[in-house]
């Protein structure tokens, strides 16, 4: 489901009220309009991650050491 | 030798035997490439130092102390991510352009023991982050059959100092594929190893769970010789493997008949949007491995229609973590670029970069899977050639997108999987520029993947003429 566009305000609020470091309104303009070309679109990464919160991934852990069935040294 | 300027396009291999044929000196040999970078790297950008003084004096030691090996006295380049003791890794950013490194990375004191000799630094993408390779800080590395077109990137120098000549081998990185897309559009041989099979320790990282040493070759059997001296374990990496190594080298020969063998051929993403001639040149590789007796199969992959969202809601979250120390205090140095990718990385809710890393393993096991009824998966290494430098967006039959995406459209998903992937490449577009094929092995299958990759690589039909440099 498509969520609200992000704004400027709402990005800085996360810098500033989180404990996180304050990026400049310049820096994250480009995630709300871009023009560098490099973050095409920011609204659009969380409408994917949206729709990858809908995949069942049951008690699957998130990514560890390789390991191959024939593997016995790495344990 | 009866005439050196051949010599900048000799395999490792054939420059070991001049060696020890006595044709030439290592002093000699060094000199031949630093005398060539010297001419080229105006033109190329490919160095962003060279080390004429140091590369000269460990030439002079090791004549006199006589060695053995295939990379005694063979000259290398290091992407400049990769520390070398007293020698500045500026990881092609202002941030780090006085960052002198205190120790050799662990892959420099391999090949250092191994007698190599290292070159200098090479050309990036500002901390690895983008497939272009545009940089900048030291300007863009060009691709060796055509000035006007990207090297590819991000190890961009590293592809453009062999693709050019000054250099029999490179080493990169690969976060997303940024050993193979340049690999591929630059007429070379690019590896990226199971995650943890070469140790990162003294390498800058661009985002841990991603991030692969890589190699870059003129074959695939100079692939393995360099393989087989980076893939010892180093217990000081803690994303290093300690699985025991296989013996890459003897074994790249192994392959002639492919009886009883099968190749996995993804249809669905990896073969959609792609340009025609690179499509029929893969299809031509695909023919052949039949042709010697493989049988080949059409698998199913994961949805990858995702892959990069999850590659990206992984790196900068995590690029963000490595970055904030200097973020803080420079934050006006770094390319604007990079650093709205790092305030992307705050956005990221934790739930969202964790969910990525629970579809990486997702991800790793459905290629398990797929690994288990097959021997390799061969897909199009890009859907592209070398783009024009300067360009932004690319169309290729019907998809449009940002030619940084394209770039990377069918090897990141294999950085997220961690399985060994090599780029080699397939021939030349009527462009006259280089295609790939990327052929996609077992976890800790390097041997039978680089095994698979020679007896394609060494077949005739899929050989590149030298690109036209003078």
């Amino acid at each position: 489901m498509p969520k609200d566009k992000p704004t400027l305000e709402l990005l800085r609020t996360v810098g500033d009220t989180f404990g996180a470091h304050p990026f400049s309104d310049e820096d994250l303009s480009e995630l709300v309009e871009p023009k560098l070309g490099m973050i095409t679109s920011f609204k659009d990464l969380m409408d994917e991650l949206d729709q990858l919160r809908t995949i069942d991934l049951g008690a699957l852990p998130p990514a560890l050491e390789i390991k191959t069935k024939d593997s016995t040294s790495d344990e | 030798m009866s005439d050196v300027t051949e010599v900048c396009w000799l395999t490792v291999r054939q420059l070991s035997r001049a060696l020890v044929n006595g044709e030439i000196s290592i002093h000699d040999l060094v000199n031949v490439f630093l005398a060539r970078a010297a001419e080229f790297n105006p033109a190329s950008k490919a160095f962003i130092d060279v080390y004429a003084d140091s590369a000269r004096a460990h030439a002079s030691t090791l004549a006199e102390q006589p060695g053995s090996g295939m990379l005694y006295g063979i000259p290398y380049g290091l992407k400049d991510l990769i520390d070398i003791k007293d020698h500045r890794t500026s990881a092609g950013s202002a941030v780090f352009i006085d960052n002198i490194a205190s120790e050799d990375a662990h892959v420099v004191s391999q090949l250092t023991a191994a007698g190599a000799v290292c070159l200098g630094k090479l050309n990036l993408h500002e901390f690895a982050y983008g497939a272009t390779g545009e940089n900048a800080l030291y300007g863009t590395a060009v691709n060796a059959y055509d000035s006007s077109r990207l090297a590819g990137g991000s190890s961009s120098g590293s592809a453009a100092a062999v693709a050019w000549g000054l250099s029999p081998f490179a080493l990169g990185t690969d976060t997303g594929g940024s050993v193979r897309s340049p690999a591929a559009l630059s007429g070379l041989v690019g590896l990226k190893p199971t995650y943890g099979r070469i140790s990162m320790r003294g390498v800058t990282p661009y985002s841990w769970s991603l991030d692969h040493l890589g190699i870059l070759s003129r074959d695939v059997r100079d692939c393995a010789v360099i393989l087989q001296t980076l893939a010892e374990p180093d217990l000081a990496d803690p994303g290093s493997t300690n699985r025991p190594t296989d013996h890459y080298l003897s074994e790249v020969d192994s392959l002639e008949d492919l009886t009883g063998r099968s190749i996995g051929v993804p249809r669905q993403f990896f073969y959609e949007h792609v340009d025609p001639e690179i499509l029929s040149a893969t299809e031509r590789v695909i023919s052949f491995l039949e042709k010697k007796g493989a049988t080949v199969r059409e698998v199913e992959t994961p949805d990858l229609n995702f892959s990069r969202t999850v590659s990206l809601t992984i790196q900068m979250p995590e690029a963000l973590s490595f970055h904030m120390p200097w973020l803080e205090q420079r934050a006006g140095d770094y390319g604007e670029d990079f650093r709205t990718g790092l305030a992307l990385g705050q956005q990221i809710l934790a739930e969202h970069y964790v969910r990525a890393k629970r579809l990486m393993t997702h991800y790793r096991t459905q290629i398990d899977d797929v690994l288990e009824t097959v021997d390799i998966l061969i897909t199009p290494s890009t859907p592209i050639v070398a783009p024009k430098i300067g360009a932004v967006e690319v169309e290729t039959e019907g998809l449009t997108e940002p030619v940084g995406n394209a770039m990377m459209r069918f090897t990141n998903f294999f950085n997220t999987t961690g399985h060994p992937a090599i780029s080699i490449p397939s021939g030349m577009h009527s462009l006259g520029l280089p295609m790939g094929v990327q052929l996609v092995g077992k976890a800790f299958g390097e041997a039978s993947l680089l095994a698979f990759a020679h007896l394609i690589n060494s077949q005739w039909q899929f050989k590149l003429p030298l690109p036209k440099i003078n």
